[in-house]
Order: structure tokens, then C-alpha cells, then sequence
């Protein structure tokens, strides 16, 4: 855009536009000097690290329940840390906490909009989170009475200006972590519902989060449609580390249990490994044959295998370190949306555009 | 007026990122040899705590059912 050269504004004008320059020169050469860095430490393959650890033998994994009561298809689930319930959402607006032991249903909440995209269990087991369409993330108490309405007790505590993509209590029932459509990550007080920090630097819908392993300290990682993972501070709300491999959204974000890692799963139908401390991606799970998009990638309790739920309605199981595909599970029959592996990992759950959940174990 | 609003704006992004990349330069980071050897280490340590690779009784794995079903 260019305005009429008015002498008295020419120096006014030249200004800016010599700073954009001067400021566009230096971006280039520190993503090149990034770039450089991070590529002097690419000294091995992770795989080849691995070569000498033992391959994994056959796996047989089945579906050992399945819940059956949802309308429409389950977008998210998560599990309660006394490894036995589970709460689920679905397009039909309707959020459901299941025992998956007996495969009964406990409590259903109906939410006042349909795709209802994030559900969160709290870490006390007497609240859930949720939120989609309607921008926010509300919490629940979960009441022993099963004839108590839930809805009346609800806490509305994030306010968006997009659809909410996904929600995560911390440590405790007191803070949330919520990302949104709206292209940013933020930090909540349940009680009150005051914004604590946010989180700006995605150029496009958030669609995932996950945060540190309470030993690793304070950070959370989300990967959105911007195909770049960022890794951020909770205290200070800055972006520490940024990742942009991927050649589509990502979906998913998972880390690895020693915290020093993270999964992502992407619409470019793969998987992949970034190392934090080596600053880079460090093994891609891919296959020819696997074409569709992953929704959602969880760890096994030891990191040596990832789960992807696949939008080809399977599930692929991946060696972490050698790369390689250790098994592909059947079951579901439409996408599969959401997977979660259990907190004493004896099983994982997945949820699926066919109404269903699986427990498999 | 519109021209100068939009470049200085233009600018303040531009100096935003400039800033987010120093902070990203300037971080410390580890040559993968040493960080996968941390990996495959951990892995191996937690090997055994792992139900799904280590393979857990049927009787104490509450998802695998005790009994056989018998088709009548």
C-alpha cells in the first residue's frame, strides 16, 4: 500500500517500512541459525539407538466392553484415576460417565449445544468438564445422588470466542486448561472463573493439549491447525519451543511419560516423536497403506508403545523406538475419535464416530 | 492514515516474532545420541510395570473376563 509522497511525511512514512525489512532479515536469519542448530545435533536416528533392544513380541489385543448409549458420535473421552470410570461426549450434546467395569452408566448430563468436543475428568473423581460449540468449558460435580439433576450445579468457567477444542485439569480440581477454535490456549480458576494466563502464538485453531507430567514442571504442550506443536511456559504464558513438521492439522498431542518427549498424530496420516531436549522431531510412524488422518494418540505406561486412532476406523499400535507397526486392531466402525490409554495402563478406550466406546485390553 | 496503522502493526508483529525466535535460539539443546539413549533407557526401566507389554494374569486384569463363554 503506498500513500502520496508529501515531503513533510516522507520521513514519517520510510521509517516503518525500513523497520519491517530490518525486522524480516533478522526473523530469516534466526530461523536459519534454528534450523543449523538443530541440525548439528541430528548425529543418530532413534531407531538405530534402539537396535540392540529386544523387538516386541505378537500382540493380541481385543475389545473387552463396549458402551453403547450415546446418540450421535463420541467426540472425547477420559478417564477417572480410580481406572474404572469413564466419562465420554458426543455430538448429541449429551455427556455420559460410564463404570467400564459393568459397562453401566452413572450420571448423564444433557449440554445446551451439540458437539460437545472436550471432556475432561477431575483429578478428585467428583467433577467433569466439558464444553464445545457453546465456546466454554463448564465443570460438573458429580453427585452420589443419581436422581440429582447435574445440570443444575453447573459452573460455567472458560469463555472462548471459538468452539472450545479441549480441556485439561492440572494437578488439582481448582485450574482448567482449555484450547480453542479461536487460536488460543488459556488458564482458568475454576471457583471463580478468572482467566489465570493465556497462551497466543498459534496462526490458527488449537485442537489439542496435553500437560507435563507433574515432575517435569510447568508446561503443557498443544498442536493445532496451523500444523505446529508448541510447547509453553504456565507461569510466564510464553511459547518456549515450536515444532512445524507435520504437512496437516494436528489433532493430537500426547506426552511421553518421562516428560522429556511428545507424540503428536495429524491429519497427514502420521504419527511423530519430538524430542524436547534435542529440540527436534526424532522418528516419523508411517506407513504407505496408511492414508487417513489420526485423531488421537496415547502412550502405553512405559512409552514403548503409541496408540493412533485412525479416521479408517482402526487402530494402529507402533513401536516407539524402533519405528516399526506392531499390530493394527479392528472393531469400531466409523472413525475412531478419541483414545485414551487407562491411568494404571491395563487397558486403553477408545470412542468412535459410531456411537460406541471400546475398552481394549 | 489507514497506510500507517496497518505497517506499524505489520511492525509489531514482525517484532513479536523476532522476539519469540531469539528465545527459541537461544535455548540449550542436546545432541540426539545422548537424549534417544534417555529414551530407550526409560523405556526399558518401566518395561516391566507396563501391563500391555509385559502381559498381565487374565484373573487380576479386571477388562479380561475369568470365564470362557460356551456357545450353546
Amino acid at each position: 500500500m503506498r500513500s502520496p509522497r508529501v515531503p513533510e511525511m516522507a520521513t514519517q512514512e520510510v521509517q516503518p517500512n525500513e523497520t519491517l525489512t530490518h525486522l524480516k532479515t533478522e526473523s530469516d536469519t534466526l530461523k536459519t541459525k534454528l534450523e543449523e542448530e538443530r541440525a548439528k545435533l541430528h548425529d543418530v536416528e532413534l531407531h538405530q539407538v534402539a537396535e540392540k533392544v529386544d523387538g516386541l513380541g505378537q500382540f493380541i489385543m481385543k475389545t473387552r466392553r463396549t458402551l453403547k448409549g450415546h446418540g450421535n458420535k463420541v467426540l472425547c473421552m477420559d478417564w477417572c484415576k480410580d481406572k474404572r470410570r469413564i466419562v465420554s461426549s458426543s455430538q448429541d450434546g449429551k455427556v455420559i460417565v460410564w463404570d467400564a467395569f459393568t459397562t453401566n452408566k452413572e450420571h448423564a448430563v444433557t449440554m445446551p449445544c451439540t458437539w460437545v468436543m472436550a471432556c475432561a475428568y477431575a483429578p478428585s473423581g467428583c467433577a467433569v468438564a466439558c464444553g464445545g460449540l457453546d465456546n466454554k468449558c463448564s465443570v460438573y460435580p458429580l453427585s452420589l445422588d443419581k436422581n440429582e439433576n447435574l445440570a443444575a450445579k453447573k459452573k460455567s468457567v472458560a469463555m472462548h470466542t471459538n468452539y472450545l477444542s479441549a480441556c485439561s485439569f492440572t494437578n488439582s480440581d481448582m485450574q482448567i486448561l482449555t484450547s480453542s477454535g479461536d487460536g488460543t490456549c488459556a488458564l482458568w480458576d475454576v471457583e471463580s472463573g478468572q482467566l489465570l494466563q493465556s497462551f497466543h502464538g498459534h496462526a490458527a485453531d488449537v485442537l489439542c493439549l496435553d500437560l507435563a507430567p507433574s515432575e517435569t514442571g510447568n508446561t503443557f504442550v498443544s498442536g493445532g491447525c496451523d500444523k505446529k506443536a508448541n510447547v509453553w511456559d504456565m507461569r510466564s504464558g510464553q511459547c518456549i519451543q515450536s515444532f512445524e513438521t507435520h504437512e496437516s492439522d494436528i489433532n493430537s498431542v500426547r506426552y511421553y511419560p518421562s516428560g522429556d518427549a511428545f507424540a503428536s498424530g495429524s491429519d497427514d496420516a502420521t504419527c511423530r516423536l519430538y524430542d524436547l531436549r534435542a529440540d527436534r522431531e526424532v522418528a516419523i510412524y508411517s506407513k504407505e497403506s496408511i492414508i487417513f488422518g489420526v485423531s488421537s494418540v496415547d502412550f502405553s505406561l512405559s512409552g514403548r508403545l503409541l496408540f493412533g486412532g485412525y479416521n479408517d476406523y482402526t487402530i494402529n499400535v507402533w513401536d516407539v523406538l524402533k519405528g516399526t507397526r506392531v499390530s493394527i486392531l479392528f472393531g469400531h466402525e466409523n472413525r475412531v475419535s478419541t483414545l485414551r490409554v487407562s491411568p494404571d495402563g491395563t487397558a486403553f478406550c477408545t470412542g468412535s464416530w459410531d456411537h460406541t466406546l471400546r475398552v481394549w485390553a | 492514515m489507514s497506510g500507517k496503522t496497518c505497517s506499524s502493526n505489520s511492525v509489531i508483529q514482525a517484532q513479536k516474532l523476532v522476539d519469540q525466535l531469539r528465545v527459541e535460539a537461544d535455548m540449550e539443546r542436546m545432541k540426539i545420541s545422548l537424549t534417544a539413549a534417555d529414551l530407550v533407557r526409560y523405556c526399558q526401566e518401566q518395561r516391566r510395570h507396563d501391563p500391555l507389554l509385559a502381559g498381565i494374569a487374565a484373573s487380576s486384569n479386571p477388562f479380561k473376563d475369568k470365564k470362557s463363554c460356551v456357545l450353546l
